[in-house]
């Protein structure tokens, strides 16, 4: 049993990379997914929200085998070159793309950020909702411009707003990343199963991994608790000494 | 190319009936399950509360995948002692059962949050009103449990698709769902409209089970509109 600690422990720190980059990845996606939800242009709205229902309604794990198939198509359909026709004139687009399998880190990151900023999205639209329009009105008539009302003023409440929403993503998120390793990661699922492979002793080492993913989720909920009760500080009430 | 769409939806169709079966009987046992749970959490006992909340620690903090697993590789360990019962053992050991259990645990868990969440919001002046006119404790929760449904179906939708998009999962233990046939062709293919036929068949079944639950919402709700 010695002998499988390390190469577990680095397994977990893949598991949690993969989540830590899916989590920063998907949180800008997720800001950019707002933004298009919410755009003046009714039809990108439309074509947003299609979207983001379509990802929802799709199992996880179909998602990271069609990204881990679909990617290598599109660059290699790339690669060798796509004839788009015009009617009148037809062009080939073409980039040159030296090895065409990509890295399944990468697949893995692209469908797990994807499925966060989905999920997001909707907790960050919420939040955006959730504050009231007289405080965008009451920055304009302090002449704020609307980048510095939207980072000064909107963007510390909606954070309080959705945080809590964005931290049960997190924990959903981090139960996910067991999903990549049917596309050939080595994090902690593939390593675990390597190592059964190796000792014949399936329910001791799934009990183990299932342990290890009980204690990460179990340690990062204490954090999120802690952190939100940071940023909601000043809205608890005082008790009846300090007034 | 649309012949091609046409053969993968003949094959992939035939994954139907165990990502249904596995869908609808994992949804209503694990609904029954979260029904006695949160009865019994609600009882306030010491005991009964503290297993009921490790139960759904353990199977809200961890994957699903890893608990499939768990449940398919793991009594396998033990089949010197489970095969003195051979048809217990052959019931335990066939994949969709499995996945069954896995689905229904895990589902479970999170469906007791979401009831007993809905229970404890219930006005504690219905709690007393029953227990003035001298109910006791069981004939109180079919009282307010029903209010409380009602009132969680909203959350409970999301759960059901859920366990629709869970059941895809059981294609990594054998069973030749949806996902498992579209897995197997994409291995002899290796096209990407595999998957699209593939959503578009999840879609369709996750479609309609969102519209049944506004409906019964729908339903459920008038009275309070």
């Amino acid at each position: 049993m010695d002998g499988y600690i390390l190469p577990l422990a680095q397994a977990t720190s893949i598991t949690l990379s993969l989540a830590f980059v899916s989590l920063i990845v998907g949180m800008i996606f997720a800001f950019i997914f707002t933004l298009l939800e919410s755009a003046p242009f009714k039809p990108v709205a439309w074509l947003m929200s299609l979207f983001n229902l379509t990802i929802r309604a799709l199992p996880e794990l179909l998602i990271v085998v069609a990204i881990y198939t679909g990617l290598p198509l599109l660059l290699m359909s790339l690669d060798d070159g796509i004839a788009i026709s015009l009617g009148f004139t037809s062009f080939t687009l073409q980039i040159d793309i030296a090895n065409t399998k990509p890295d399944p880190f990468l697949c893995g990151v692209t469908a797990l950020s994807l499925l966060y900023a989905v999920y997001a999205s909707q907790t960050l639209r919420g939040a955006f909702k959730a504050i009231s329009n007289g405080q965008k009105q009451a920055a304009q008539v302090l002449g704020l411009s609307k980048s510095r009302t939207f980072f000064r003023i909107i963007m510390p409440q909606m954070w309080r707003h959705a945080l809590p929403g964005l931290s049960n993503q997190w924990l959903i998120l981090l139960k996910d990343t067991a999903l990549v390793s049917a596309i050939a990661i080595d994090d902690l699922m593939m390593q675990t199963k390597t190592i059964i492979a190796r000792t014949n002793q399936p329910f001791l080492w799934y009990f183990i991994a299932m342990l290890i993913y009980l204690i990460i989720s179990i340690l990062s909920q204490k954090v999120i608790t802690r952190i939100e009760k940071r940023s909601t500080y000043f809205e608890q009430p005082k008790s009846a000494n300090s007034l | 190319m649309f012949d091609n769409f046409i053969y993968y939806l003949k094959v992939i169709l035939q994954g139907l009936p165990d990502t249904l079966s596995l869908g609808i009987l994992g949804i209503i046992s694990a609904g029954l399950l979260a029904v006695v749970l949160s009865c019994l959490l609600s009882l306030n006992s010491c005991v009964i509360t503290k297993i009921i909340r490790t139960y759904i620690i353990i199977f809200t903090g961890s994957p699903l995948l890893v608990q499939l697993f768990l449940i398919y590789y793991g009594p396998s360990q033990f089949g010197d002692v489970l095969n003195k019962v051979p048809t217990f053992y052959e019931i335990i050991s066939s994949p969709w059962f499995c996945a069954y259990l896995a689905l229904t645990l895990n589902s479970a868990a999170y469906t007791t949050q979401i009831f007993y969440g809905a229970l404890k919001s219930v006005p504690q002046g219905q709690w007393q009103a029953c227990e003035a006119l001298g109910m006791n404790k069981r004939q109180t929760l079919k009282i307010v449990m029903p209010y409380a449904i009602k009132r969680a179906l909203s959350t409970y939708s999301n759960e059901v698709v859920f366990v629709v998009k869970g059941t895809a999962l059981a294609s990594m233990i054998p069973v030749m769902d949806i996902m498992g046939y579209s897995n197997q062709l994409n291995g002899d293919y290796y096209d990407f409209s595999i998957f699209v036929v593939a959503g578009l068949v999840y879609l369709l079944i996750n479609g309609l089970l969102s519209t049944i639950m506004r409906i019964i919402e729908k339903k459920a709700l008038t009275f309070e509109n």
